[in-house]
């Protein structure tokens, strides 16, 4: 019987060789997210996504669901922006634990961030948290946080195309908030379209027209995050 | 939108695994690009250059193949590409999350990785 040999076989010098490497770069962050869900999970916190265009009313809406809600939730709130604390004091003043994130220059919060930001709070003393992203329609898309559910907030003053020239940000989402609709006429914005937009792209979102400055809407808002 | 970061980490995966191998030289890097991601590959290989210049993967030949999306459906088990509302007029091509064939809601399962396949380097 032929003994078993081992056999290791090696590069000579000079030699070129082929590595199958499969590793996937955007995998990082993905797997970090699915670490933030589950320590979120582990303390029973809801997280929920608030994304959308610069200006498109992403903390007002967080305001006004704070408002509504602060008495059935124990709510956090991240409030990613490049740099100051000018919104993050908005919503604190609403007497709920908010953590400021700066990005310095990056134009999209990750869940390196997000991880970071969560060391800051006891869990054991929230059940729902909104992590509020950089005003962008863009890279937000691309980095997952680790969140339950996801928002995205555009307003009528972005003007009509604003769904069908970033589609992929709709994809992804649960609910859509189509804010300042007090302002549709005036700018010649159509809400129903908007909304159709939405829809063709993603059947299951729920779309709702706010107004986050009077708070029209935002209790249709909670319902459709189950809030 | 990202590409120089991402390609920054991609260069320096695969100066570790050259390293690890005790390459004196990466002659070919092929990636895997998902047609959702948000790379653009004239600026991948543009930072691609910029970052390898000087290292040991300078000159290096960066094959990339585009993964396009697909979807599958739940509801009927189409498996298959996006189904897309287009309108030439304004340039317009928008993926739909909807099922090609029965228009039901469907789960992405490819198009948004950006894998290093394999590298080829001379010891």
């Amino acid at each position: 019987m032929p003994l078993l040999r081992k056999e290791v076989v090696k590069a000579e010098e000079g030699e070129i060789f082929d590595v199958e490497l499969s590793k996937d770069i955007l995998k990082a962050n993905q797997l970090l997210a699915e670490e933030n869900k589950e320590l979120l999970h582990k303390n029973r916190v809801r997280a929920i996504d608030v994304m959308g265009a610069i200006g498109s009313g992403k903390t007002s809406l967080i305001e006004k669901l704070v408002q509504q809600l602060k008495n059935k939730h124990r709510i956090a709130v991240f409030k990613g922006d490049l740099t100051t604390t000018i919104d993050a004091e908005l919503i604190a003043r609403h007497g709920v634990e908010t953590v400021a994130i700066n990005t310095g220059k990056e134009c999209h919060l990750d869940a390196n961030l997000v991880k970071k930001a969560l060391l800051k709070l006891d869990l054991n003393k929230i059940d729902l948290l909104f992590i509020e992203n950089v005003g962008n329609l863009i890279c937000p898309a691309e980095f997952p946080l680790g969140s339950d559910k996801r928002v995205v907030v555009i307003s009528v003053t972005e003007g009509p195309y604003m769904v069908v020239k970033h589609p992929f940000i709709f994809m992804d989402v649960d609910v859509v908030a189509i804010n300042k609709v007090d302002l549709a006429k005036a700018m010649g914005t159509d809400v129903t379209k908007l909304e159709k937009d939405v829809k063709t792209i993603n059947p299951e979102a729920l779309v709702v027209a706010t107004n986050c400055r009077t708070g029209e809407g935002v209790d249709s808002v909670a319902r459709a995050l189950q809030l | 939108m990202h590409e120089f970061s991402v390609t920054s980490q991609i260069v320096q995966s695969v100066l570790a695994e050259a390293e690890k191998g005790k390459a004196k030289k990466v002659t070919e890097v092929h990636l895997i690009i998902g047609e959702l991601t948000f790379l653009g590959l004239e600026q991948v290989r543009f930072a691609y250059e910029a970052l390898t210049k000087g290292t040991i993967l300078d000159g290096s030949k960066l094959v990339i193949k585009t993964q396009k999306g697909a979807v599958k459906c739940p509801n009927c088990g189409y498996k298959g590409g996006f189904k897309y509302e287009d309108d030439p007029l304004y340039h317009l091509k928008m993926p739909t999350l909807k099922c090609p064939r029965c228009n039901s809601l469907v789960n992405i399962v490819a198009g948004k990785e950006c894998i290093i396949k394999r590298i080829k380097m001379m010891v």
